[in-house]
């Protein structure tokens, strides 16, 4: 019944995409996202039964693509990142009905969506080289689509567009690199004889379709340094497929990673895995400190995701590292955190990315500095943003918690290793969860006291309003789960326990949950978030309890104190920029601050300044110090290149005969 | 006190308030200084206060830079146009029960300046007042009387 599922998914996504270019206009939107929600539910369906039963689903057909085939087979691992599109795709979908602007509701969007929709779904169940890069290369072209709908009206669409065509090409070629070399030097396609025959390849070749797998996952995941699109894309895309991009698409970079060094691979020597930690420690930390500093909401939560991403890689490179020298119990927790942080950012970030489009629908900005005093006026949008928020900074009784608390000890017992590579990854790793936990907990104090809470601070804020039912409902759910989860984690974790045991090979010693508790197999440590969840209830109503038993006398409103100020407006509150300045300071060398002031005089005295502008920014170091550099050598190149063929058929000539020459020579 | 001086100004009106603040306060006043219009004498007395000679802070008298923090204020000359808002807004600011000290004899009653221009009243006119010191500018020692009566100190 599962393939029937797949192939059902896929079908119902064309049809989807059909009637988004063929239906009239009135009917465009309802008619192809309630089919695309039909193949997210097909493919929701199908991958809780394969989590549940573990009997990988495969569908092959020759008729779709020659020589190899188009062949699909869905097991324990893939499924669980299928589930993870599905329910994202279904709450984006849902949020989509209601949104409108960014050029969302065209026919080409509309048929383009369900395309990238149906990728998303289906590249986990790619079982062999041609279908997954066919299907990993469609996803790239239709989010590269996705993200310039709006291109015809602002012009930074296009500059964001093409940073990400870019990065996202210059990945996909790595990846085809990487693994038509492992498809060649085995003989086959099919991943599962490239899993079977790769342990008798050179090192060499291992290591180098690792590092290419690792550099074109890792462009899709915005791991830095190849983390330059997510930042710019994901603020110009259109809501829903920001949060699709980043809720979705990403966890896919991290699927590869794993599914590549871990299942195709079967792990690798150590080296490996310690680029990996490092890679995500370095993601995890520059991507925290860049949303820490940034004004813009969606930039804000783009540069979040590289920090998540972090996280993730962090524990997936924990996890191989373990495995590696041999400490197993602890690969598998750490590779069951990494993966439960995949779902938990997906429920979380998905949240945070739809209730950001519902402020940016509602206010026509993005711009922190220009919001303010939204949780009054979106009662509903602004709760599911602070929900969002809570989860991210990994309070409890959110989802984030479990997550990085799984990550956090898993390195934390990997400590007394007498590993010498363990003995110094680990507790790094350790202190680099610790500032970023910080700094994300920064983050999302200034994205929502400055954002929801204050007085608005322009008129497009003043008059903000509660969004379209559809809207709420599609972030609701994911803030929902992002309270579900982190009250009963035990819902997901045999699901995410099992997924990792198909990668890994082997099984842990033990299950992770006992009932309520999540436990750690073969080490001490003991968690139980429901009745954490509980504890803080019960405190709560004590507080509020004790607080209404105790006699206060009536509380007086006044205004906030301005020193006697007469005219106090909501330009005097404190704004983003402010509030990420100290930070900004003591990490001056890495985020590269500028600032600019522009002062204009009175006609009759220079000395009487009339009105004066400062522009603050902050530059990407990686964008600074490596693509710039780099484009500029490209841009000298390309004009010395333009040199050559100057329109002289003379030198055309005589460039024929060179290579002529050239030829015989060879040939001879 | 080291130096005292032969006159000792009259603490003036005290109102019903100021018996019960001394109990209250219990030997810590913390007061938030508005200058309304003063000439700034009142400003120099002031400052004096809180110098060697008087060392005010001994008896628990502390200027605060927040009305937030403060028990009350220590107004100082007659209420111009432009600061009789400023001192509603600091009075609404400091937190109940409150005190109002008005220092000087422009605060009392105008004083030299009574029936200018820019002058829209003295403190009382703008805010309750609980304690006047009377003097043009009053004598440090007067001050600090006063205030300690109102510390109960």
């Amino acid at each position: 019944m599962t393939p029937a599922l797949l192939v059902a998914t896929a079908l119902a996504g064309l049809a989807a995409s059909l009637a988004g270019a063929v239906t009239p206009d009135r009917l465009r939107i309802r008619v192809s996202t309630s089919l695309t929600i039909g193949a997210c539910g097909c493919a929701l369906i199908a991958g809780i039964n394969i989590l549940h039963s573990g009997h990988p689903a495969v569908v092959h057909t020759t008729a779709l693509m020659p020589l190899s085939g188009f062949s699909l087979a869905l097991d324990r691992f893939g499924a669980l990142f299928v589930v993870i599109s599905a329910v994202v795709g279904i709450c984006a979908l849902v949020f989509r009905l209601g949104y409108i602007g960014h050029g969302l509701g065209s026919r080409t969007a509309s048929c383009i969506l369900p395309l990238f929709v149906t990728t998303l779904l289906l590249v986990p169940a790619a079982s062999n080289v041609t279908t997954f890069l066919f299907l990993w290369e469609l996803m790239a072209i239709t989010s590269l689509l996705l993200v310039l709908t709006d291109h015809a009206h602002r012009g930074e669409v296009q500059v964001a567009a093409q940073w990400y065509a870019v990065m996202t090409q210059l990945g996909a070629a790595a990846l085809i690199l990487g693994l038509v070399l492992l498809a060649t030097r085995t003989g086959s396609q099919s991943f599962a004889v490239i899993a079977l025959r790769s342990a008798h390849l050179p090192t060499w070749v291992r290591s180098t379709a690792f590092v290419l797998a690792l550099v074109g996952f890792g462009s899709k995941a915005g791991a830095v340094p190849l983390h330059v699109w997510l930042p710019r894309a994901h603020p110009e895309a259109p809501g829903p497929v920001s949060a699709l991009m980043s809720a979705a698409m990403v966890n896919l970079g991290v699927y590869g990673i794993v599914r590549v060094g871990m299942g195709l691979l079967g792990g690798g020597p150590t080296w490996w895995w310690l680029l990996v930690m490092f890679l995500g420690a370095l993601s995890a930390m520059f991507g925290s400190l860049h949303s820490a500093t940034s004004r813009d909401l969606k930039r804000l939560l783009a540069y979040s995701t590289t920090d998540n991403v972090g996280l993730m890689l962090l524990g997936v490179g924990a996890s191989g590292l373990f495995a590696s020298t041999g400490h197993r119990a602890l690969a598998v927790v750490a590779l069951v955190a990494a993966l439960l942080h995949v779902v938990f950012h997906a429920v979380f970030k998905g949240s945070l990315f739809l209730s950001a489009s519902s402020v940016q629908q509602a206010t026509g900005s993005t711009d922190l500095d220009g919001l303010g005093g939204l949780l009054q006026r979106m009662p509903v949008s602004g709760p599911i943003f602070l929900v969002g928020g809570l989860a991210i900074a990994a309070l409890p009784p959110f989802c984030g918690f479990v997550s990085e608390w799984l990550l956090l000890q898993s390195m934390l017992h990997g400590l007394p290793s007498s590993d010498v590579a363990i003995a110094v990854a680990m507790p790094i790793g350790v202190g680099v969860l610790a500032l970023t936990g910080g700094l994300t907990a920064f983050t999302f104090a200034k994205a929502i006291g400055i954002g929801l809470l204050g007085l608005p601070r322009t008129d497009g804020a003043e008059r903000a309003t509660e969004v379209r039912r559809p809207m709420w409902v599609g972030a609701g759910l994911l803030a929902l789960l992002c309270l579900v989860f982190g009250v009963a984690p035990f819902l997901v974790i045999p699901a995410v326990v099992d997924a990792a045991g198909v990668v890994t090979r082997f099984h842990s010693a033990g299950a992770l949950t006992h009932g309520w508790q999540i436990g750690l197999p073969g080490v001490p440590g003991m968690l139980a978030p429901g009745l954490l969840a509980l504890g803080l209830l019960v405190c709560t109503g004590l507080v509020a309890l004790a607080r209404g038993l105790v006699r206060r006398s009536p509380v007086r409103l006044t205004e906030a104190w301005g020193c006697g100020r007469e005219l106090q407006t909501a330009r005097m509150e404190y704004t983003a920029t402010s509030f990420g300045e100290p930070l900004t300071r003591v990490f001056e060398d890495v985020l590269n601050p500028s600032r600019d002031i522009d002062a204009s005089h009175i006609a009759e005295s220079r000395y009487y300044t009339e009105a004066a502008v400062i522009h603050t920014s902050l530059e990407d170091a990686f964008e600074r110090h490596l693509y710039r550099p780099a484009d500029r050598g490209f841009q000298r190149w390309g004009a010395l290149a333009r040199r050559v063929p100057n329109g002289s058929v003379h030198r055309y000539l005589a460039f024929g005969l060179v290579a002529l020459i050239i030829v015989l020579v060879v040939l001879a | 006190m080291r130096a005292r001086p032969a006159e000792v100004a009259d603490p003036g009106d005290v109102s019903p308030g100021v018996q019960s603040a001394a109990q209250r306060l219990r030997g810590s006043l913390q007061l938030r200084h508005v200058d309304a219009g003063s000439c700034n004498g009142c400003e120099m007395e002031i400052a004096s206060i809180f110098s060697p000679v008087y060392d005010a802070e001994r008896f628990g008298i502390r200027l605060e830079a927040s009305p937030r923090h403060a028990d009350g204020l220590l107004v100082t000359g007659p209420v111009t146009r432009n600061m009789a808002e400023p001192l509603r807004k600091t009075f609404e600011a400091v937190p109940r029960p409150r005190i109002v000290v008005a220092v000087g004899d422009c605060a009392r009653d105008c004083g030299v300046f009574r029936g200018a221009y820019g002058v829209e009243g003295a403190v009382s006119d703008v805010v309750p007042v609980d304690l006047e010191v009377p003097g043009c500018p009053p004598d440090p020692a007067a001050i600090v009387r006063a205030l300690r009566g109102l510390a109960g100190t």
